[in-house]
């Protein structure tokens, strides 16, 4: 497997450590990551709200930028799994399309549509599938209840991300419990983490995070995992806010999905960059006995 | 006691526009509705609005379709002021905000309709029924009217031979109050679940039709019920007329398009009573799919047509049936649809009874006579719902005060206690599923005086058991269980209505086809039937049809 | 082709709260025996008409167009009319039914909505005329095809709620109309008829338009296809053409436009100046400072991408140009 990689800004910045731990997995289950230094921001939803079509012309550059060199591309982010995604599903659009193409011309690119967009989620649970995951595994995580947060853009809108189902998905459940984890179902995981508004209002952010994270200790969670990096924002960066607003102690720690599977297959807390999180991962380590707790 | 000058029961296009004309006339304005407004059945009509703007057709030409499509039973100085009303209605809706389907240049788009010599059905989608009903509200909104949302109506108060009011319960609260009114507009549409096959809404009970008829009003021309003939075959959810004016095909059994039998020029668009009455006669002779059904074909229309411009038909066969309209046939039956009787009025909504008045398909002016043509009920809805609002503000601006006194509330209070306060009884589902299959299978689209016979006798039937109907719900909140026994009150008085007139008009006319009177017969029976309530049912005295310039002919598609 | 389904059991575990009896919430449980493709509300319905008569709801049409019946089914915000018990049954073993969300149970399945008719009332849904374009007189208006093509959606929408229930936004923050609203009000802003086009895009922006999480859990729920929440973001780009960067919210979203025109890529930090200005971000001084300790990144400039004057040409091929309905 072979795949443009598209990290976006945060994995990049202050989230490297997904970043680092996506490229262990992929490392390890044999998934080659192209890089491309010009691909641009995927605008994060902000953009489109500022200007749509700027927002479809942004990430038809960056998807003619794969297709130029011949390869679909991976997103590692929910939301810029669902913003590219949406350019292309607005590309199918005449109107839309030609607008956009007399702007890559100039710039000698072309945007056909082939260029198809996934997610390392997508593709372990499609893909690599959770039998060879489950084979892969050196450190099941044993004993450790992990509560899947999905992240609205991977799911939502379902006709235009062709997600399994955007109100009861399985695919993120399937692979905890491939690594050998305990899924925990709870309505949450499904729901919104708050980042869109975290610059607009605060408390409100924090307070629908903090729902979110209650909601997932109260299903007896040890720790909540997600796919999307602008979520860990909101549920571990934030985490201290959200407690406020909730009036609780949390203590949750959020691993990044990658940072999970990585465990599994025997990084070490350093390897994926754990020890940079909010919210020390220590209580959910400790659960899994093998893995040497960084200080 | 609340107190107003116009009291509007029943929220849907008539009654709004009726508050609407009462309260631009000046007048203090009371809405009460047992539903949300947006939730009135109004919003349910799929086809058109008819308006002779096309610069083929005319005024005239509207009036004489819908007067051949009467039956030449439609008053025809009501029918002349209905279509002169059409075009300047239709703009007035569209200036309220109406987002109507618009053709390329524009314009507001038109189709074809049933019975209608050119298209003149102005549409929104096929949910032209909420288009207008959400302008509608969406203009009342700015305009100083005060709404009772989720009231039913219990009884109008009449006294010293003027309309004191009404009696309604609050179904949150479950508190009975009066509401005094110098006059009372009731607009609160059809009595369609006297059927158990029907395209209305289980909210279509007749309650307003049912409170006039006891408080001394005349109900009209009750026995003429329009069957339409396309609804889906098992949930009797109707399929517009309108996927038959795009275009589409009724087919048999053997693939034919039957229709050409039946009406040799239009097919498909004959009016609905020629088209239901074919069905049933297809399938009757052995010519229908097994279960008894033919099917409506959209296939050829092509995809692009039939998912723009009938959206929610694609919807409700998807959903309903499983059925995708664009590559498979949508199985259909004729269903109940439309009610051409209701509360007697002249032009301007009045009733026999001082100070009230009745609009939309709670009222029978007549202009529909013994069968509607399709397009035409939104536009009387919004017609005549204006007229009587319009009057009633008039009356009550000279009319003395009225009340509503403890007694007419205590009255009606008792009236539910006893209900409740009842050991045993039937349930009111059960005498309600008992009615409707009474008149599914007696009073249906082809009558013979057997059956009709022995629907009297099962409703009076019905009646009786009703007497020690049982309300099993104790609670105040919502209590569906009271208003469901309530409604099957009501439902069962117009059933008795309508097969006592059945039974009467000896002939066969628009929608009442009698098998033993094959034939129109104008020397006796061209005039309305008008029941008034007694002791001992309903009592029939006719009056005349008005006439200006159409002589009876027979009638062909 | 219409051959008869078979019936299968349908386990129905019912929401019961009657407020004014007192007691608590619960669950009753009702064993039906249904074909697959039986809509919710038939089954409920069956059970008031033969079970239990004391059962509260509402509904009307069912045929998906009053918006009477809109509940939780297993969890799912859906019009019980058009859901049909089969999948439920299949994927749950059941099916639970609840009130919907964001609007107090008054009893049974009955919610009180007079919340959220008060939010749809604020955003006056109704046309407001500009007195110096009055309407023909005597006649419709004309519309281009565009401006028809922009009542794709809205006209669908009866009002049922669904959405409202979703959404994680009028959970959290009654300052948020709530989807169905400002799908509304994005009905009326494109209406050619309509004369207040800038004052409900400055007005909206005041009333909650930027709470919206664009979670997409609005246009998941809609029966009728309205996609509110991606009218919601047609509203955001017009209220930002019109009104330009006002609020913190179009603040935030012009910050980013202007970021990525930049360095082709985010830079956190300055983007939190853009939107909170200088006072705010001391503000968020703290939090800034605790997160840099295990992020210092941000504390540094972003790198730059390489060809980030491609970036720029796109922006200046397009952002002129008017917008495109999306």
């Amino acid at each position: 497997m072979r795949f443009a990689y598209y990290p976006g800004c945060v994995a990049q910045e202050s989230g490297k450590e997904l970043d680092l731990s996506t490229r262990y997995v992929c490392r390890a289950l044999g998934i080659e990551l192209v890089e491309f230094p010009n691909f641009s921001c995927c605008g994060s939803g902000f953009l489109d709200e500022a200007n749509g079509l700027l927002n479809v012309a942004l990430n038809a550059r960056n998807l003619a930028i794969a297709e130029r060199a011949g390869l679909d591309l991976l997103t590692i982010c929910s939301t810029c799994q669902g913003m590219l995604t949406f350019a292309n599903r607005r590309l199918e659009r005449p109107e839309v399309k030609a607008k956009v193409d007399g702007a890559l011309q100039p710039l000698g690119l072309a945007y056909s549509g082939r260029t198809k967009v996934t997610h390392l989620l997508r593709v372990l649970a499609n893909e690599v599938g959770p039998d060879r995951l489950r084979s892969m595994v050196k450190r099941p995580l044993r004993g450790l209840k992990v509560a899947a947060f999905y992240g609205c853009h991977l799911l939502r809108p379902a006709d235009e991300l062709q997600s399994e189902s955007a109100e009861e998905p399985h695919e993120f459940e399937d692979l905890i419990e491939a690594l050998g984890a305990t899924p925990v179902l709870y309505r949450g995981r499904v729901l919104c983490c708050g980042f869109p508004i975290l610059f607009v209002k605060e408390r409100t952010a924090n307070r629908i995070a903090g729902r979110q994270i209650h909601d997932a200790k109260a299903h007896g969670a040890d720790a909540m995992a997600t796919p999307c990096p602008l979520c860990h924002i909101s549920l571990d960066s934030f985490q201290n806010k959200a407690e406020r607003e909730v009036g609780e102690r949390l203590d949750m720690p959020v691993f990044h999905f990658p940072q999970l599977v990585g465990l599994a297959l025997g990084a070490s807390p350093e390897e994926l960059g754990l020890p940079r999180h909010l919210v020390s991962t220590r209580s959910a380590l400790e659960k899994l006995g093998s893995v040497a707790v960084p200080a | 006691m609340q107190r107003h000058d116009v009291v509007v029961v029943g929220a849907g296009l008539a009654g709004q526009r009726a508050a609407l004309a009462a309260a631009q006339a000046g007048a203090d304005v009371a809405l009460v509705s047992k539903l949300h407004p947006l939730r009135s059945h109004s919003g349910a009509a799929q086809g058109g609005i008819n308006a002779a703007v096309g610069a083929e057709d005319s005024v005239e030409t509207h009036i004489y379709d819908t007067v051949k499509g009467s039956d030449y039973l439609g008053d025809q100085d009501a029918i002349e002021f209905f279509c002169q009303s059409a075009g300047p209605t239709v703009v007035e809706m569209e200036h309220f905000g109406t987002i109507f389907s618009r053709g390329e240049d524009g314009s507001l788009a038109r189709r074809a309709f049933g019975g209608a010599g050119f298209p003149r059905t102005i549409y929104a989608a096929d949910r032209t029924g909420l288009a207008l009903l959400q302008a509608i509200y969406e203009h009342l909104g700015g305009v100083p009217v005060t709404t009772y949302e989720e009231w039913f109506l219990l009884s109008i108060v009449v006294r010293d031979g003027r309309v004191q009011g009404i009696v309604a319960l609050d179904r949150r609260t479950g508190a009975v109050e009066g509401i005094a009114a110098k006059a009372v507009v009731i607009a609160t549409g059809p009595a369609g679940r006297v059927y158990g096959r029907t395209t209305n809404a289980h909210s279509c009970t007749g309650d307003g039709i049912a409170a006039a008829y006891r408080a001394g009003a005349y109900l009209k021309d009750m026995e003429f019920v329009q069957f339409h003939p396309t609804a889906l075959l098992e949930s009797g959810i109707l399929i517009t007329e309108g996927a038959r004016g795009e275009g589409g095909y009724l087919k048999n059994r053997l693939g034919e398009r039957f229709m050409s039998k039946y009406a040799p020029h239009v097919l498909e668009l004959a009016s609905r009573d020629v088209v239901s009455r074919a069905i049933v006669t297809e399938v009757n002779a052995g010519n229908g799919f097994p279960g008894g059904y033919v099917t409506l074909e959209l296939m050829h229309l092509g995809r692009e047509k039939v998912e723009s411009r009938l959206q929610e038909i694609c919807d409700f066969s998807r959903s309903f049936a499983g059925i995708d309209p664009v590559t498979q046939p949508i199985p259909v039956m004729p269903a109940q649809h439309y009610m051409m009787g209701g509360v007697g009025t002249n032009i301007r909504g009045e009733t026999n009874l001082r100070g009230l008045y009745a609009a939309g398909e709670a009222a029978c002016v007549s202009i529909h006579g013994a069968n509607r043509l399709g397009g035409n009920s939104l536009l009387e809805t919004l017609v005549f719902g204006k007229q009587a609002g319009t009057a009633a503000a008039a009356y009550a601006k000279d009319a003395p005060d009225a009340a509503v006194t403890p007694a007419d509330v205590d009255r009606e209070t008792a009236a539910l206690h006893a209900l409740e306060d009842r050991k045993d009884g039937e349930s009111p589902q059960r005498i309600r599923a008992d009615l409707q299959q009474t008149m599914d299978s007696r009073v249906g689209i082809y009558r013979n005086p057997d059956d009709l016979h022995r629907a009297l006798v099962e409703v009076r039937a019905l009646q009786a058991r009703w007497r020690a109907v049982r309300v099993e719900d104790r609670s105040s909140t919502y209590n569906i269980d009271l208003t469901d026994a309530l409604e099957v009150g009501h439902l069962l008085d117009l059933a008795e209505v309508i097969a006592v007139g059945a039974i009467a008009r000896t002939e066969s006319r628009g929608a009442h086809t009698r098998v033993d009177f094959p034939k129109r017969d104008d020397q006796n029976w061209m005039r309305h039937t008008m029941a008034r309530r007694t002791p001992e049912g309903p009592e029939l005295s006719y009056a005349p049809v008005a006439y200006t310039r159409w002589e009876p002919k027979e009638r062909v598609y | 082709m219409f051959a008869e389904e078979k019936l299968i059991p349908v386990p129905f575990d019912v929401y019961r709260f009657d407020p004014a009896q007192g007691g608590e919430p619960r669950y009753q449980h009702y064993e039906l025996k249904l074909a697959p493709h039986t809509p919710v509300l038939s089954g409920l319905l069956k059970i008031r008409d033969e079970v239990d008569p004391t059962l509260a709801l509402r509904y009307s049409c069912r045929s998906a167009i009053c918006g009477s019946c809109a509940m939780l089914v297993n969890s799912k915000s859906r019009l019980a009319c058009r859901t049909p018990v089969g999948p439920e049954v299949a994927k749950h073993g059941r099916v639970v039914i609840d009130p919907m969300r964001n609007q107090p149970v008054l009893r049974d399945l009955v919610v009180d909505q007079r919340g959220f008719w008060s939010n749809y009332r604020r955003i006056e849904p109704r046309l407001l005329l500009d007195p110096s374009r009055p309407m023909p007189e005597g006649r419709p208006t004309q519309m281009t095809p565009a401006q028809v093509d922009r009542f794709r959606e809205t006209p669908r929408c009866i009002a049922c709620a669904s959405c409202y229930s979703a959404c994680p936004a009028v959970e959290a923050d009654p300052e948020f109309p709530g989807p169905m609203a400002l799908a509304k009000l994005y009905r009326f802003v494109v209406d050619p008829r309509d004369g207040a086009h800038d004052e409900r895009l400055r007005k909206v922006q005041l009333s909650g338009l930027w709470l919206c999480l664009r979670c997409h859990l609005c246009t998941e729920a809609c029966p009728k296809d309205v996609r509110p929440s991606e009218r919601i973001r047609d509203l955001k780009e017009l209220a930002v053409r019109s009104q330009g960067a006002t609020e913190r919210g179009s603040r935030h979203a012009v910050g980013f436009l202007e970021n990525i025109a930049e360095a082709g890529q985010l830079n956190e930090m300055k983007l939190v100046r853009q939107t909170d200005g200088l006072v705010g971000t001391v503000g968020q001084l703290g939090q800034g400072l605790r997160l840099a300790r295990k992020k210092p990144e941000l504390l540094k400039k972003p790198r730059t991408i390489d060809g980030v004057e491609e970036v720029r040409k796109l922006y200046e091929a397009l952002q002129k140009d008017e917008e495109v309905p999306l």
